[in-house]
């Protein structure tokens, strides 16, 4: 074997090799943690002391759109269990807003630090997933970075959990009925990781990452209370999903022992439901690298 | 000219038309990462096909069928051909077949990353002009072709068809990028509907071009006039279908999962598509069959046997 062949033969099997170690690896890895956003990195303790409370109700503007029937019929076991399941990105009851997201983005805590400049323990309890009816339950939840995520199946078939998130790492994971549950975490905040199975289209699920404990989930009445707040000057966001997810901001002040009252009516007056929007409107570009995922 | 191995090298092209339809149908459902393993699904050979998984390991079984029946066609080439560029062209579908089955698996194992989705489209669309290829080249009329004398007009036909060929190439992988940029539930970017219509005027112009100079100059010629209609129907069909699957596109994100016609139209879209590229591959080999490279009539004229 002469010395070019031996080179060439070193190439390919080099080449092979990285092909079969891209091609096998990273399925169910959770390699997202990163220096500086997990909250074993040694940081301040959250202060102590009486803590208030942030509370509010979300409004919808108008009249809601109709939810759209499912058809789950690709499944036997979804078309028998939940025969007339239809769509929950938009649950209004008596013109409050379900399912809406809210957390402290910023702020600063009495005593002049940053929200941001302290680090939160990582809650030993894990936040339930469940597939259900092929229906996530929760429709829209929030974890601390690194908490562990359970997610369980419900149904007598299988699912597919797949967050498509963009700081975190991507997963894709099948999960059989019967199966033990899957444990996750996410490494990085991120508002909000989107969650999808692969095997029935409809279920999505919106996951909130964040480094703090400070947020909550507006319930069927559109209510929500952030409890524990340390007294200070916040952002805080409310968030919906959509086909053009919608946020609004509003800053409130937390006294200790007591309750800011924090509002929201979506969507924003005067802004344009996508239904009414031209078609050319209706396209915005999206990210376009070659490599990027779809 | 052996007729069995034709009607086989035509019965593979049909199977690998019927692969695309189903390559399409798992792009169309977004059950692409119905299951996350490949290849196998969710570790088993046969698992239950329920939910998109129907989609997406009925497009393996398929894969594997054709596999299958190109090594087939690969061994019945081999025994039966004399043509050595015939049977490497044989050795050359293999590898393709192959290098997309490679594809397909590395698509999802990487979670269905643009550039490798789009590859394994437009590889798709290779591998079928390539079956058939070979299909026109084990047919009795290209054996028994006998050239024309005479190329009429300014431009050959041989480079306007291989021209409008590079066009419709060039507009398939746009729309395999389209297709794959976005799933059902998200909007499709402007920058490449735009950049597929601006191609789809292209192809309109090259092919229209190509096939009615065609008809105009070889009227006689049934050899070249057939593939040269069906190219300007298909084309036409191609045409409405492009702006009924547009249509149905833009709705499609407000739609709770992917239905129909969204499905239907834009999987036909894909379809037809991939005709209109194999009739023009049959035109232009044809053109290159039957007509001289310009100035050089006499030494092609002598040796048709070798083609």
């Amino acid at each position: 074997m002469n010395k070019q062949t031996k080179v060439w033969l070193v190439l390919s099997i080099a080449l092979s090799l990285l092909v079969l170690g891209s091609a096998c690896g990273g399925g169910g890895t959770n390699k997202e943690a990163t220096p500086g956003t997990t909250a074993s990195d040694a940081g301040t303790a959250p202060p102590t002391g009486p803590t208030g409370t942030i509370s509010g109700v979300i409004s919808y503007n108008g009249t809601p759109p109709a939810p759209k029937k499912i058809d789950t019929t690709a499944d036997p076991v979804c078309g028998q269990k939940s025969p007339n399941l239809s769509t929950d990105d938009t649950l209004v009851k008596d013109g409050k807003l379900a399912n809406t997201f809210i957390y402290i983005k910023d702020g600063t805590v009495d005593g002049g630090k940053k929200i941001g400049e302290y680090t939160w323990p990582t809650p030993t309890e894990s936040v339930k997933l469940d597939q259900n009816g092929c229906h996530y339950a929760p429709h829209v939840l929030g974890v601390q970075v690194n908490q562990k995520l359970t997610i369980t199946n419900s149904d007598a078939t299988q699912h597919n959990i797949h967050p498509t998130p963009k700081l975190n790492a991507e997963w894709n994971q099948t999960q059989s009925n019967g199966a033990p549950p899957i444990e996750k975490s996410f490494g990085r905040a991120e508002t909000l990781i989107p969650v999808k199975c692969n095997q029935h289209p409809w279920m999505k699920a919106y996951i909130g990452v964040l480094k703090h404990p400070l947020f909550a989930v507006s319930d069927a009445n559109g209510a929500f209370t952030i409890a524990k707040v340390p007294p200070g000057k916040y952002t805080v966001v409310a968030w919906r999903e959509g086909q053009q997810p919608e946020e609004q901001t509003l800053e409130v002040t937390v006294a200790a022992n007591g309750t800011a009252k924090a509002d929201f009516a979506f969507p924003k007056a005067g802004a344009a439901t996508s239904s009414t929007k031209s078609s050319l409107q209706m396209l915005p570009a999206i990210e376009f690298p070659m490599m990027g995922k779809h | 000219m052996n007729r069995g191995l034709n009607r086989f090298a035509i019965f593979v092209a049909c199977a690998t038309f019927f692969l695309i339809i189903a390559g399409a149908l798992v792009t169309s459902n977004d059950a692409g990462l119905a299951t996350p393993d490949w290849p196998l699904s969710n570790g088993q050979v046969f698992p239950k096909m329920v939910g998109n998984l129907f989609w997406e390991h009925g497009h393996r079984m398929v894969a594997t069928t054709v596999g299958i029946l190109t090594i087939v066609l690969l061994f019945y080439i081999w025994f039966k051909e004399k043509r050595s560029w015939v049977r490497k062209l044989g050795i050359f579908a293999l590898c393709a077949v192959v290098a997309q089955g490679l594809l397909g698996g590395l698509t999802v194992k990487l979670m269905l990353p643009l550039a490798v989705s789009s590859a394994h489209a437009t590889l798709a669309q290779l591998f079928f002009c390539t079956t058939v290829s070979l299909a026109v080249f084990t047919s009795r009329s290209w054996i028994e072709a006998r050239p024309l004398t005479e190329e009429k007009g300014i431009l050959p036909l041989r480079y306007l068809c291989t021209g409008a060929l590079v066009t419709i190439f060039l507009q398939l992988i746009l729309g395999a990028t389209l297709r794959h940029s976005a799933t059902w539930d998200r909007h499709l970017p402007v920058e490449l509907i735009l950049a597929h219509i601006g191609g789809a005027v292209a192809v309109t112009l090259m092919l229209g071009s190509a096939s009615l100079s065609v008809l105009r100059r070889h009227p006689e010629s049934r050899f070249l006039t057939r593939p040269a209609k069906l190219a300007l129907a298909l084309l036409v069909i191609q045409l409405g279908l492009g702006i009924a699957a547009y249509m149905t596109r833009l709705a499609s994100p407000n739609d709770p999962q992917p239905l129909n016609p969204m499905i239907s139209i834009t999987v036909a879209h894909v379809a037809c598509g991939a005709l209109v590229f194999v009739t023009t591959i049959v035109l232009t080999l044809r053109t290159y069959r039957v007509l001289p490279a310009a100035g050089n009539e006499a030494s092609w004229a002598a040796r048709p046997q070798e083609l």
